[in-house]
């Protein structure tokens, strides 16, 4: 590989590691931001194996996908609003926006009854509001979904009971560009935002010169290791034992810390946040398995009729 | 001021690159193939909300054992060359392991909330 | 070779041993069972979701698509035939076939309806499930054959087949590799009460994508399996191609086999069996391959 390609190939690496840190700090969605993380660090992966550290590269690919599908679940579990819906109809900047494209609902092509389905889902989302906006969040969530579709009224899918508000509120939203939630202002734009910028590029500025100034690169006339497993290996057994030992005392620590902080607490969860996968339900058996049947067991459903409910026929 | 040329190693992940951007392209081929398929439309609320999962203190104790599992995987490519004591320091880390999972039964965390 | 041909030849093997698999599976199923994940996915229709997440849906098969094609750059289907012999082949291959479970969880909350995101939930729940057991069982393959390379591996096995050698390391290979291909008993994802999970909200280009990549899972499972503890492409009088596709569908058939004789498990029931059963078990093996090398038995 010549020297032109490694410097493209380090573009590109380069390139996905800052665009996923970028992506990751300025989406709406909690679930996309973990996402973009995880490619950052695939980026960075990359810029590792350019270094001929094939292991360290791949290993950090595997530390990421899992800790980061980890971390996006304990994110989901505990933040408001973790994919951006109701986030990305706000007032926000050129790159938020950019960022959190494709997470506003799309419109229908044409307006009509919808499916009702699980409305209490609905409803279980508005106890969430803490203060006084409790109110406008669904016909916000029109409003928000309104505005984004630019030209013209199209009316959004609705339950039943919110279908008189719905029309109301297209009319007056289609006028002005900020939101009121009835008092909690979630606009992304505040003052102190251009300042903000400001440093970071100041700081990234004086980062990249000291980088660049710095006196003199030492280049060792040596081949790397293509083994690099190997190499590894031995260094983790001879000159870095005590910190391998270390490392699994402090993995160990980590595993007191996580089942003592994780006991079930003295104040039981709103029920409205039990998802289907907080009940351990008995799966229905595999019909025609020859195994005898569970007493009570679900058996009605056959295995390979799992389309309850066909989509509606649309035009293309 | 001699540096070594690019290392092997590059070629083969040049190669993985490759197969990589060609499997894109092959999904972007099926993708294109089914432009004039036919739309069904699908309209369900918007369900991302807050929800509950069981699985909690086995998604912490997974990271625990999955950063044990990147000092595995170097010390069982060594671990014939090195013999005993190198099997004498994994017994060590995996007597601290299976001590966290032990505890972790006992305590009543290794169940579904 | 040229490296574009070679790289083409790799797409090719994936396409051609996935459609095999999806052979293999209809085959081995009686038939009023559904046969594997995908199969029965509408792929005549295109399905547009209003609500979903208009980047991470579609990425979803795309993501798991590309982690099957990258996996098997590094299988040697013979004594030449390898896309790449990467130093660290097999963790290589661990770290890649995790971009199916990233990409199935990316649709799974792409979609938005409550059956994909609750699938989204049990796919993480697999993910927890399978690593740890699964690493333990390829560690007690790379202890042995003091390499991560898969041709290394292919070659320790010229006197005995680690299968003999590491009994319970294979009988770990076996459960946690259907774990990872998300076939029975391990089906909860893709449960009839969760309309299927992801493939429900998957139809045309995703769904055959889908197919293609459910498919490639299990067959590079299973290749991976007779790679590890089968002796690889190597075997009298057949060429080797012809004996390593003998090994993949043979595991596979008693993989496949095998999974359908006990009851599907839930979510639960998994996770408590692969922390409190597997994970010892692997542990157990580490140290009993282990021993075995410093008794000076193996290669």
């Amino acid at each position: 590989m010549t020297a032109g390609l490694e410097i493209i190939a380090f573009a590109i690496c380069a390139f996905i590691a800052i665009t996923g840190a970028l992506g990751m700090t300025t989406t709406m969605s909690m679930f996309r931001s973990g996402i973009f993380l995880m490619a950052s660090f695939v980026g960075v992966a990359g810029l590792f194996i350019l270094l001929a550290a094939d292991l360290i590269g791949v290993l950090q690919i595997m530390m990421y996908i899992g800790g980061m599908l980890v971390m996006i679940l304990f994110m989901v579990l505990v933040m408001h609003d973790p994919g951006g819906a109701m986030m990305a109809g706000m007032d926000m900047s050129f790159v938020e926006r950019w960022f959190s494209k494709g997470l506003v609902p799309r419109e229908p092509a044409q307006s009509g009854h919808a499916k009702h389905m699980h409305g209490d889902h609905q409803r279980g989302y508005n106890d969430h509001h803490h203060g006084n906006a409790v109110q406008p969040d669904e016909p916000n969530d029109r409003k928000a979904a309104a505005m984004r579709s630019g030209h013209g009224a199209h009316p959004m899918e609705h339950t039943d009971d919110d279908e008189q508000e719905g029309q109301v509120m297209h009319h007056s939203g289609d006028k002005h560009d900020d939101m009121d939630m009835g008092g909690m202002d979630m606009s992304m734009v505040t003052p102190v935002r251009p300042i903000a910028v400001w440093l970071a590029a100041a700081v990234s500025v004086v980062l990249v010169s000291m980088l660049l100034l710095r006196p003199a690169w030492r280049i060792i006339d040596a081949a790397p290791d293509p083994d690099s497993a190997r190499s590894i290996g031995h260094l983790l057994m001879e000159k870095y034992m005590v910190a391998f030992e270390g490392a699994g005392f402090l993995i160990l620590i980590g595993i007191f810390g996580a089942v003592l902080l994780a006991r079930p607490s003295t104040h039981p969860d709103d029920p409205s946040r039990s998802a289907k996968v907080a009940i351990d339900e008995r799966p229905e058996p595999i019909a025609d398995d020859g195994l005898t049947p569970l007493a009570g067991a679900r058996g009605s459903t056959e295995h390979h009729m799992h389309r309850h409910h066909r989509p509606e026929e649309h035009g293309a | 001021m001699t540096s070594s040329g690019p290392s092997p190693i590059l070629n083969d992940y040049g190669f993985v690159a490759l197969v990589l951007v060609m499997a894109l392209g092959l999904a972007l081929l099926v993708a294109a193939a089914f432009l004039r398929a036919p739309g069904l439309l699908m309209r369900t609320p918007s369900i991302w909300g807050q929800f509950r999962f069981g699985y909690a203190v086995y998604a912490l104790i997974f990271l625990a054992f999955d950063m044990e599992m990147i000092f595995m995987y170097p010390w069982a490519v060594v671990f014939a060359d090195i013999g005993i004591s190198a099997f004498l320091d994994m017994l060590v880390f995996i007597v601290l392991l299976g001590a966290g999972i032990a505890y972790a039964w006992g305590m009543g965390g290794l169940e579904w909330e | 070779m040229g490296m574009i041909a070679t790289a083409a030849l790799v797409l090719v093997a994936l396409v051609l041993g996935a459609a095999l698999t999806l052979l293999v599976e209809r085959l081995s199923t009686p038939h009023h069972v559904e046969p594997g994940p995908a199969q029965a996915a509408d792929v005549r229709h295109s399905l547009v979701i209003a609500n979903s997440d208009r980047w991470l849906l579609p990425a979803g098969p795309v993501v798991a698509l590309t982690g099957v094609a990258l996996a098997l750059v590094v299988l040697p289907f013979g004594p030449g035939l390898i896309g790449r012999d990467l130093g660290i082949g097999v963790f290589y291959v661990i770290v890649v076939i995790d971009f199916v479970v990233l990409g199935l969880a990316l649709a799974g909350w792409g979609a938005n309806t409550a059956h994909a995101v609750e699938a989204c939930y049990r796919i993480i729940a697999q993910l927890v499930a399978y690593v740890v057991p699964l690493g333990l069982a390829y560690v007690g393959v790379i202890m042995m054959a003091r390499s991560l390379s898969t041709v290394a591996i292919v070659e320790a096995q010229s006197g005995l087949w680690f299968v003999v050698l590491q009994p319970i390391g294979f009988v770990l290979y076996l459960v946690t590799g259907l774990m990872q291909s998300y076939r029975a008993p391990f089906l909860e994802p893709f449960a009839a009460s969760i309309g299927g999970g992801v493939l429900d909200v998957s139809a045309g280009w995703s769904a055959l994508l889908w197919r293609i990549a459910l498919a490639g899972v299990l067959f590079l499972v299973a290749a991976i399996g007779a790679l590890l503890y089968l002796g690889g492409a190597t075997g009298p009088l057949l060429p080797g191609w012809a004996w390593m596709i003998i090994k993949t569908y043979a595991l596979m058939a008693l993989m496949l086999w095998l999974g359908r004789l006990v009851r599907p498990f839930s979510t639960a029931q998994m996770l408590a069996l692969s922390w409190k059963l597997l994970i010892p078990l692997g542990l157990l093996n580490v140290l009993l391959v282990g021993g075995l090398i410093l008794l000076g038995v193996g290669p």
